[in-house]
């Protein structure tokens, strides 16, 4: 089906997410949804879900984890096999965690990603940026999203954990196992995260037999919480996490950065000429190219801005749409590089909001400074060849351009 | 992200939420990194009173 030529009832009824036209250009969809007497619509497709569009619903949802629960914060249901055998207990904590265990999970991975913490990855980043371009500079055309965007996050999160990043293809296609194709075939989905499970288990292993001082797969399991040593299962979902969490994510926004630049020439120059506009550029591309929608489940019956909910019931917190409501964004749909007020929720609000936002937006920034101090001058070379993928987490998947 | 936009006003506790760093009135020379601060935090749990 295609939703863009769905009928406005059919739309706010039934909603499809993974709708090619909903993956290749939500915006308009959204804000269909958003504008409409409904602005939180109710779905019968994938299972099941409503989904907040306004600002003020999501960021008040996400500040009452109580009733909107983190037991579940995949856009579909988590197949029944997942949470089965050894493994199943496995989980992405804090990022599925809830109070009063959010605190903990949250506070023992939150000192890695400090600000001071991230800088020291600035110039390691850079070089890596640059070593992707050397590879390619030369032959005028590249892929921007999987020759450079897709290998940058994997490489910086391979070197916190201590793995080696020649794995960086197994560990994309992990992530996208679990994130991407996953999601609907279950099969797949399963498969990848009991890679991502073997593979941790045996660098915890190893980690125990020889021990390291500086690579946070050591450190966590030195760790305590409220005095007690934590579990390997806790470790192993810690692990888990930084893959699922920090690699298609960043990846997602840093080309769809590039695919912004490469059509839109008056940025490119804005960028050269006036290079202190980069922080405000940086948190306007986050705002209105958000790559991630998250869920909560309704921990009991409720009801919320007239909708009622039903205990188990899924919510997409729409983090996309909300960062183009009018209410709070001027020109929603405009990118103004030089945007003064952005109160974008990219990164998600309340207490789980992105613990690796530092990390995030480092890794944004260089990314794309690299990227136009080598190659000022580029352009998409068929805009009709860009392919999407969306629904947890959306970004281009191949972007080609020429310079 | 109001520790990036205005550090010496804003630092964090240790699972991440803000806490006001300094005391009283904000210095001149910090006002314009915390008005940036109040008109980009996405909770408005920012207000700067006169
Ligand atoms: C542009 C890139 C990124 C975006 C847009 C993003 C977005 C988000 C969002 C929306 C949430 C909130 C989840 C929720 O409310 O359920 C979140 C949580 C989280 N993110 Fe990110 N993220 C990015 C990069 C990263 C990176 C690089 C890391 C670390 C390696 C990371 C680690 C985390 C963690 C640990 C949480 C869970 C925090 C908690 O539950 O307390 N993220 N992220």
């Amino acid at each position: 089906m295609g939703m863009r030529n769905a009928s406005l009832d059919e739309l706010l009824n039934h909603y499809d997410i993974f709708d090619n036209d909903f993956v290749s250009d939500p915006f308009p969809l959204l804000d269909q949804i958003r504008e409409s007497g409904c602005p939180i619509a109710h779905s019968d497709q994938n299972g099941g879900s409503w989904m907040p569009t306004r600002h003020a619903h999501v960021v008040a949802m996400a500040q009452t984890p109580e009733i909107f629960t983190s037991r579940e914060v995949g856009v579909i249901g988590l197949s029944p096999e997942s949470k089965e055998g050894p493994y199943g207990g496995v989980r992405v904590p804090p990022i599925d965690s809830d109070p009063p265990e959010h605190h903990g999970h949250r506070r023992a991975i939150l000192p890695t990603f400090a600000p001071q913490a991230v800088a020291k990855y600035e110039s390691i980043t850079r070089d890596l940026c640059n070593r992707l371009i050397d590879g390619f500079i030369d032959n005028g055309t590249a892929d921007a999203a999987s020759d450079y965007a897709q290998r940058i996050p994997v490489r910086v999160i391979s070197m916190i954990l201590g793995v080696p990043f020649e794995m960086e293809d197994d560990f994309v296609d992990w992530v996208r196992g679990v994130l991407e194709t996953g999601l609907i075939d279950r099969e797949v989905g399963l498969q990848s995260r009991m890679k991502i499970i073997t593979f941790f288990m045996q660098q915890i292993e190893d980690r125990r037999a020889n021990p390291r001082d500086d690579d946070l797969i050591s450190d966590l399991l030195r760790l305590e919480i409220d005095g007690q040593p934590v579990d390997d299962i806790f470790v192993l979902g810690a692990c888990n996490l930084m893959l699922i969490a920090g690699i298609d994510t960043t990846w997602s926004a840093i080309g769809s950065s590039l695919w912004h630049l490469a059509h839109r020439a008056d940025h490119r120059q804005q960028l050269r000429d006036h290079p202190d506009v980069w922080p405000t550029a940086v948190e306007e591309m986050l705002r209105v190219y958000a790559p991630v929608t998250m869920a909560r489940i309704v921990a009991h019956d409720t009801e919320f801005e007239g909708c009622p909910m039903q205990a188990g019931d899924r919510i997409l917190m729409a983090f996309p749409a909300a960062n183009r409501d009018p209410r709070v964004f001027e020109s929603p749909d405009q990118v103004l590089l030089d945007r003064e007020n952005n109160r974008h929720v990219a990164f998600g609000a309340g207490i789980h909001r992105c613990a690796g936002s530092n990390l995030a937006r480092l890794e944004l920034r260089v990314a794309l400074q690299v990227w136009m101090e080598r190659i000022p001058e580029f352009e998409l070379i068929d805009p009709a060849d860009v392919t999407w993928k969306g629904g947890q987490v959306r970004g281009p998947r191949r972007c080609m351009v020429r310079f | 992200m109001c520790a990036i936009a205005a550090p010496d006003v804003f630092g964090s506790d240790e699972i991440g939420n803000a806490v006001v760093l300094i005391e009283g009135d904000i210095p001149r020379d910090l006002e314009a990194a915390a008005k940036r601060a109040e008109g980009n935090c996405p909770e408005r749990a920012i207000e700067i009173r006169e």
